[in-house]
């Protein structure tokens, strides 16, 4: 009788067995799958995708993850404009449990939050470019671009232009990226402190659309019947500023000093163009992505580095120093292994 | 007809109970209509207290014990007191802030809105433009009585007056003084088509005002009279007497308005959006035109490309809605700019500006620093800031924003502002690190409660309400388990009762017409001759047929009988049947028991008891045995009827199977239970039935019996036999 008694409890606990091995079961299967995942991955998010500027320091990134067997996730808005693509996906970073994260904010305000967030999860951070108005320390450290010597750059070439004398127009200020206010600050200073018989006498805010910025350009050409120089603090100022000397032939002389070109400047084409400043992002994504190894590894890392901006201009251009700067070399990267036969 | 007595009683209960309703339902109606009810009532704004008031426009906030409104709206309002208030009188200290309109008191007022007329009631105010006394209704229309203040100098801003209003029946007076005035100014209306009742309330227009010291009291005809002819009735110097700083010490320095003819405004203006391009390195004065949208904590002042802030600043005292000219030294800053050792010139005191309707990321991106906006968010947390400042954390869609709010009248709506609940904002956004701290892109500073508006409270399916929902649900369903088990009791038991129906019915019909059958039978047959062998064998015949069919009946009154089950256990109801059925015979009935014994449900019971019976009554109808034992094991969940006898027994699978064992496997299977029988020819017969009992809950089974039950329930869909045991427990 007993046994006729026990064959339900035993079905109930063979049941019970059996979905307890079924767990177990998903369990290992899941476990497994972690340990097959356990490489490294950073998530690289730039200003954009939508030029080259920010190609060279994809190259950077994959130089440093590669040897460190480091997997890199490349992504950013098509413009530079597109914070809320770029605050989606510093997100999409955070949900999906990434190592580490390299941004490049497109806007100093609206990413604080989305940046505290990966913070909030303990996402090693590094902010390269610009900075954000948040300190530095504990999982967030910055890699700038020294943005106070691009200032300076500036304005020491504008004097040697002009001699100690003349007239300037700066435009392209814009104050969603941090670093632009302060290399147009740090130039007027310099020029205010050190070269007083140089006026600034237009400034302009900037965009990244550059048939505005060639109308801005336009503008300041035509109330400035005697300007001498143009320092354009945006990439897409650059592009306006030389589109509107090609339509304004007569104003050949006016030199330009660019901030941030794309690809390799093009002296040959744009007489105008007299140098420009470059950020060393291929330095700062190569960096960052050494910062975030050390600090996974639980070495100590700086809070922040600040890298020069290299002058360049007609006679360093073919330099390696400033060949390397835009150089798009992937054979150092995870591509190495299909190397045609 | 007549009632029951019962009935009555209950009947009459009733009306009194409606009755008891009806009187505290009129009572307590009577007491919220009350025309005097709340009165007499003072304000508390030297208290920091003014929850009981709502305003309709305006920027009403406390500031140092007064009630404040720094706005030049015209008709802008705050309002209290209740909607019954008949005849009485309000009364308080008024400080215009503004030569260019009036400021005053509102009685009897009704069916408000924001707007300059837009109520039921009337109003009386001290007015600069024509240093008069004024006194009139407002209907969603304004007519009034105007008289002149004879003082000299007439009615100024910045000076303390004290002003009363009462109404009693369709007669309303207004009175204004000063302290130093002697004699008071009075004004007296009687409109025979007048409001009778209404709340009260403090107005301004397009001046702006101070309001303190307000008390209202029921008035009288006495004081109708009294105020009419000197502007005080008794008990005034009360309102008066409270000492509160004057308008020095509150920080009120007259300005220097100007007509539109005697404005002097600088030619070299410029946009307020243009001082960021003014150079970092070498400061420069610029003259900005703009309209003042905040003056407290900091001085903004926006135009229509931006807002410019304006830190200590030379000026009069503004109000929001300003317009004014500011030159001083720019400071431009990332996305707006500073205008530092500024000077403030007011050109125009016009109504304040509405705000720019914006999104959260909008917001964050700095474009609308200084200005005046309207946002949306959901509150996350809230808490007090430095100096007692009320600080809302919001979150929209990725981005998080803080609002800050003054102290005061603020206090009590901050205190029922739940978390999670979607609000609307207007205040000043700064992005500035010294009011952000850098944890969020940018800062709401709110003018006054106002500018908060609750769209709607938290979401219904919070964690604790799924929760509550959970357990609300199992109990539910506890209730519904124990009411079928009680109704399936309940139909067992009628069940049992209808059968102990049917064996009284049997035994009082039945079983006693065949006794008397027998006896007339027996009665025939001794009154026969004896020469009558026939008709003696056909009367014996007979006799022996109902004597059977007598014990037939007999035996189906004891089985349909369910009173032994009930006064006793299974086996002692069996073992009672057994030594019935076999009474007078040579069967030896045993009866044995095993295990701890334990209670039994009555369904399985009832069915064991019957199946029981029928195995009794087989083995008695065809076994013919000797003995007969009947055993009941109990061991862990289960028990175990088993049925022995030692009769002639019978080949099984050879036809014998009949209606009675189809029965008993039937009865079995209805409880779930496993049914054997054995049997050899010669060898006697065993049936055995072993069925489940619910589990006994104990405090280390139960988490083992819920899993087994969610398992049966809801996993394998299908009840376990102990669950469907349990449903049956007696």
């Amino acid at each position: 009788m007993n046994k006729l008694c026990q064959y339900g409890h035993l079905w109930g606990r063979n049941k019970s067995c059996l979905g307890v091995a079924g767990l177990a079961c998903v369990l290992v299967l899941w476990a497994s799958a972690c340990r097959s995942h356990r490489q490294v991955r950073i998530a690289v998010i730039p200003q954009t995708e939508g030029t080259l500027f920010w190609e060279a320091a994809h190259t950077g990134t994959e130089d440093a993850a590669d040897p460190a067997g480091i997997f890199i996730y490349w992504k950013a808005p098509t413009r530079e404009d597109d914070v809320e693509a770029q605050i989606a996906l510093v997100d999409r970073v955070v949900d999906n449990n990434y190592q580490g994260l390299v941004l490049a904010p497109d806007q100093a305000l609206s990413l604080i939050m989305p940046v505290r967030r990966a913070l909030a999860h303990g996402i090693p951070t590094v902010i390269i470019g610009s900075p954000l108005p948040i300190p530095a320390g504990g999982n967030l450290s910055y890699i700038l671009n020294d943005d106070v010597d691009g200032g300076r750059l500036a304005a020491e070439r504008v004097a040697g232009l002009l001699n100690g004398h003349g007239t300037v127009a700066l435009l392209g200020i814009n104050p969603d990226i941090t670093g632009i206010m302060i290399r147009a600050r740090a130039f007027e200073q310099v020029l205010a402190q050190n070269y007083p018989g140089i006026r600034i006498v237009e400034e302009r805010m900037g965009s990244f659309n550059v048939p505005h910025e060639q109308q801005v350009a336009e503008d300041a050409l035509r109330a400035n019947p005697d300007l001498d120089v143009i320092v354009a603090l945006m990439s897409t100022t650059v592009d306006g500023t030389l589109s509107a000397l090609d339509t304004t032939p007569e104003r050949h002389s006016v030199k330009v000093i660019g901030f941030d070109d794309a690809g390799l400047p093009p002296f040959d084409q744009k007489r105008s163009l007299d140098s420009v400043i470059q950020e060393d992002t291929r330095s700062m994504g190569q960096q960052a992505i050494e910062l975030i190894h050390s600090r996974l590894l639980g070495q100590s890392v700086p809070a922040t580095v600040h890298l020069h901006p290299k002058l360049i201009t007609r006679n360093n251009i073919d330099t390696p120093e400033v060949r390397l700067m835009f150089s798009q070399d992937w054979t150092l990267g995870r591509w190495r292994w299909s190397s045609a036969q | 007809m007549k009632l029951p007595r019962s009935l009555r009683r209950r009947i009459l209960a009733g009306l009194l109970a409606s009755l008891v309703l009806a009187l505290g339902f009129i009572a307590s109606r009577a007491y919220l209509h009350s025309p005097n009810r709340g009165l007499p009532y003072r304000d508390s704004f030297a208290k920091g207290r003014a929850n009981e008031w709502k305003a309709f426009g305006g920027t009403w906030e406390l500031v140092n014990g007064v009630m404040r409104n720094d706005s030049d709206e015209r008709g802008a309002k705050l309002l209290s007191g209740s909607p019954y208030w008949r005849n009485y009188s309000i009364e308080a200290d008024i400080n215009l802030l503004g030569i260019s309109g009036d400021a005053g008191l509102v009685i009897r007022s009704a069916n408000e809105e924001e707007g300059v007329n837009a109520y039921s009631g009337y109003y009386a105010g001290v007015r600069t433009l024509d240093n008069a006394l004024i006194l009139g209704r407002a209907e969603h229309g304004w007519m009034e009585v105007v008289k002149q203040y004879p003082t000299p100098g007439g009615i100024r801003p910045f000076q303390w007056y004290h002003l009363k209003l009462l109404a009693y029946d369709c007669q309303i007076v207004a009175a204004v003084t000063t302290p130093s005035q002697a004699t008071p100014t009075s004004l007296g209306i009687n409109d025979p088509d007048c409001v009778h009742s209404g709340r009260v309330g403090l107005r301004s227009y397009s001046s702006g005002g101070i309001w303190r010291n307000v008390l209202v009291r029921p008035a009288t005809y006495q004081d109708l009279v009294e105020t009419l002819k000197s502007g005080r009735g008794p008990g005034d110097s009360e309102a008066r007497d409270t000492a509160l700083p004057d308008s020095e010490s509150l920080g009120l320095q007259p300005r220097q308005e100007q007509q539109k003819a005697n404005v002097r405004s600088n030619a070299n203006t410029q946009i307020i959006a243009s001082l960021r391009l003014t150079s970092f390195a070498m400061p420069a004065t610029a003259t900005v035109r703009g309209v003042v949208i905040l003056t407290a904590p900091l001085l903004f002042v926006q135009d229509s490309t931006g807002g410019v802030y304006i830190p200590q600043p030379t000026a009069p005292l503004l109000k929001v809605g300003d317009e004014v000219e500011v030159t001083g030294e720019v400071h431009p800053g990332d996305f707006s700019s500073t205008l530092e050792h500024a000077k403030v010139q007011v050109l125009w005191a016009r109504t304040p500006v509405p705000p720019v309707s914006v999104t959260a990321s909008q917001a964050s991106t700095g474009r609308y620093d200084a200005t005046f906006i309207e946002v949306q968010g959901r509150l996350a947390a809230k808490e007090r800031g430095p100096d007692n400042t009320l600080i809302l954390d919001l979150d929209e869609g990725p981005q998080s924003f803080r609002a800050i709010l003054n102290p005061g009248r603020s206090d009590y709506l901050f205190s029922k502002l739940k978390l999670n609940s979607s609000l609307r904002l207007r205040g000043v956004c700064v992005v500035d690190a010294a009011f952000t701290r850098n944890l969020t892109p940018f800062v709401l500073l709110l003018r006054s409660n106002e500018d908060l508006e609750v769209l709607a409270g938290p979401p219904w399916w919070s964690t604790g309400h799924v929760i509550a929902i959970v357990i609300a649900s199992l109990l539910l369903a506890l209730v519904v388990n124990f009411v079928y088990n009680r109704i399936a009791h309940w139909r067992l038991q009628g069940v049992l009762e209808e059968r102990q129906r049917l064996a009284h019915e049997m035994h009082d019909t039945l079983a006693q017409s065949f006794a008397g059958i027998g006896f007339q039978l027996q009665a025939i047959r001794n009154g026969l001759p004896d020469g009558m062998p026939t008709l003696h064998q056909q009367l014996d015949l007979a006799s022996n047929l109902v004597r059977h069919s007598h014990e037939e009946a007999r035996r189906s009154i004891a089985t349909l009988r369910p009173e032994a089950l009930e006064s006793e256990d299974i086996l002692s109801a069996l073992d009672y049947c057994a030594r019935r059925m076999v009474e007078g015979g040579p069967v030896q009935v045993v009866s044995e028991r095993e295990g701890d014994e334990r209670p039994i449900p009555l369904r399985i019971a009832d069915t064991l008891y019957r199946i029981g019976q029928e195995a009794i009554a087989n083995a008695v109808r065809h076994a013919h045995p000797t003995i007969l034992k009947v055993r009941l094991t109990y061991s862990g969940n289960a028990v175990c009827l088993q049925i022995d006898d030692n009769g002639t027994g019978f080949t099984q699978g050879g036809g014998l199977l009949g209606f009675g064992i189809r029965g008993m496997r039937r009865r079995a299977e209805s409880i779930s239970a496993a049914f054997q029988l054995q049997s050899k020819p010669g060898e006697g017969t065993r049936i055995q039935i072993t069925a489940s009992l619910p589990p006994r809950m104990t405090l280390v089974s139960w988490p083992k019996l819920l899993w087994k039950y969610v398992w049966g329930h809801w996993i394998d869909g299908r009840p376990t036999k102990h669950a469907d045991s349990h449903s049956y427990r007696g």
